[in-house]
């Protein structure tokens, strides 16, 4: 310690506070950025009355992408967003091809070929009390 | 007379060598004159576009269909950014092949990378600033390719994008991004980067000693070369402008159909291509990065090449670094041309 002048000290203190307001100002910049000024995307789907969607039908829906089924079984649906990275899948005779990196899935959602390696998300229904169809993606 | 910056860059004379269009290909010169001609016409598009992602794509048909010279200014703006991506990589693959990076110009070889990349992300947010339907997919899967990144990736897509869905939101940051948040740092690496040829001793040529012809021009002459480059650049754009309008597609309402553009802009085809083959983060993140850090590498831990041998074409010194820079260009090429 004794070997440390007054001057080496005072460019010690200089540097280190010039590196930690940068590293703090550096901080404070990424938290500015980090905020999300946005909604989070909606994930609940009012689709109008049930009866719209009679038995035995099959419902292109756009926003949000999915495929609405009303099978014996009830109201079900898949998401049409490609488990890939996101794009919508173009409707096709016994699947969906998705048109950015060519993903294929059968009309059940499963994987048919690559590159996305993930099912299609079936998609929650429920029917209100009042009757309508309520979908819901998350 | 104080020497100003402008001296700076030309010095009273310089050997004939770093001039000789056959050894420079006139390209860093090129993309000078290309970044003037973008900040021009962004500056003057800057009056007539709205970032508002209700507003953008119509704004973009006002300035294209509406403003007299509208489209032949923003055809300026895209064939320039276009050509700047051409024209840079043209530079770096002739820095490469004429061994230009060898010591004491390693530095400044790492500043030139750096604004390769930013140009790259300059064109391809600009790109996105049309807010049409031709731009939702793309936009859609480069983002989410963000988000395959471990650790921080939904930290640089919430830093790019601002959270959401990209398609509805990621209009303001990047405007932003492509206003300042970019533009600031390639104004400051270029002037930095033209600063750095000089003080590493211009152009690189032969040292003295190696050297076999000792003729040299004087600064009016290397003006007149690069007035005369300026103007069969702009010959080249105005042809282009004239002829080639920017591509523009349908205002976004909602989100697009299936069948709205899917394609990548045409500098991320050979990417787009790869993300066909599988996982996402490999190939669109790790095989790019792994190029980059490769490039990166070159004058660091690749054979140096000979002193002589520096600002030659293809030296034996420097074969490893000329098949690697091949090898990658062969591989982006083919890769976007199987892309259809």
């Amino acid at each position: 310690m004794t070997d440390l002048s007054r001057r080496d000290f005072l460019k010690l203190l200089r540097s280190g506070f010039l590196y930690i307001s940068g590293a703090l100002a550096l901080g404070g910049l990424l938290r500015f950025l980090d905020y999300e000024p946005n909604p989070a995307p909606q994930t609940e789907f009012d689709l109008g009355p049930a009866s719209n969607f009679p038995l035995g039908s099959r419902t292109l829906l756009s926003d949000p992408p999915a495929v609405l089924l009303h099978t014996q079984s009830g109201f079900s649906a898949l998401s049409l967003v490609c488990t890939h990275l996101g794009c919508t899948l173009e409707d096709q005779e016994n699947g969906f091809t998705c048109p950015c990196h060519g993903s294929r899935f059968d009309a059940k959602g499963n994987v048919t070929h690559r590159p996305a390696e993930k099912p299609l998300q079936s998609l929650r229904v429920e029917v209100t009390d009042e009757g309508n169809l309520r979908l819901f993606t998350a | 007379m104080r020497p100003s910056f402008f001296h700076h860059l030309h010095p009273p004379t310089i050997p004939a060598a770093q001039a000789r269009w056959r050894h420079t290909l006139g390209a860093g010169g090129t993309t000078v004159f290309l970044m003037l001609v973008l900040g021009v016409t962004g500056i003057l598009e800057m009056f007539y576009y709205v970032p508002n992602p209700e507003e953008a794509a119509l704004s973009v048909q006002v300035i294209t269909y509406h403003v007299p010279y509208g489209g032949f200014i923003r055809n300026l703006h895209y064939w320039s950014a276009q050509l700047l991506l051409i024209v840079s990589a043209v530079h770096l693959l002739r820095v490469i092949f004429t061994a230009a990076y060898g010591h004491p110009r390693r530095f400044n070889y790492l500043l030139g990378l750096g604004l390769f990349v930013l140009a790259i992300m300059l064109d391809f947010t600009g790109y996105i600033l049309r807010w049409d339907q031709g731009i939702c997919w793309p936009l859609t899967t480069g983002t989410n390719l963000i988000k395959t990144i471990p650790f921080i990736g939904d930290f640089l897509f919430r830093l790019a994008v601002g959270g959401g869905d990209a398609c509805k939101t990621a209009l303001t940051r990047f405007y932003t991004w492509h206003l300042f948040g970019l533009t600031i740092p390639v104004v400051v690496l270029g002037i930095w980067h033209a600063f750095r040829v000089r003080r590493d001793g211009g152009i690189a040529v032969p040292p003295p000693h190696a050297r076999t012809d000792n003729v040299r021009i004087s600064r009016n002459e290397l003006v007149r070369r690069e007035v005369l480059t300026m103007f069969i650049a702009s010959i080249l754009l105005v042809l282009l402008s004239s002829f080639f309008p920017a591509p523009i597609a349908p205002a976004m309402i909602g989100k697009p159909s299936p069948d709205a553009e899917t394609r990548a802009p045409w500098f991320f085809l050979w990417v787009q291509q790869m993300l066909k083959w599988g996982d996402p983060f490999i190939f669109g993140v790790l095989i790019p990065f792994g190029i980059l850090v490769i490039l990166a590498f070159i004058p660091y831990i690749f054979p140096k090449p000979a002193d002589s041998d520096i600002g030659t074409w293809f030296p034996k010194s420097n074969r490893l670094a000329q098949v690697a820079a091949t090898v990658i260009a062969v591989f982006i090429i083919i890769l976007t041309l199987l892309n259809r």
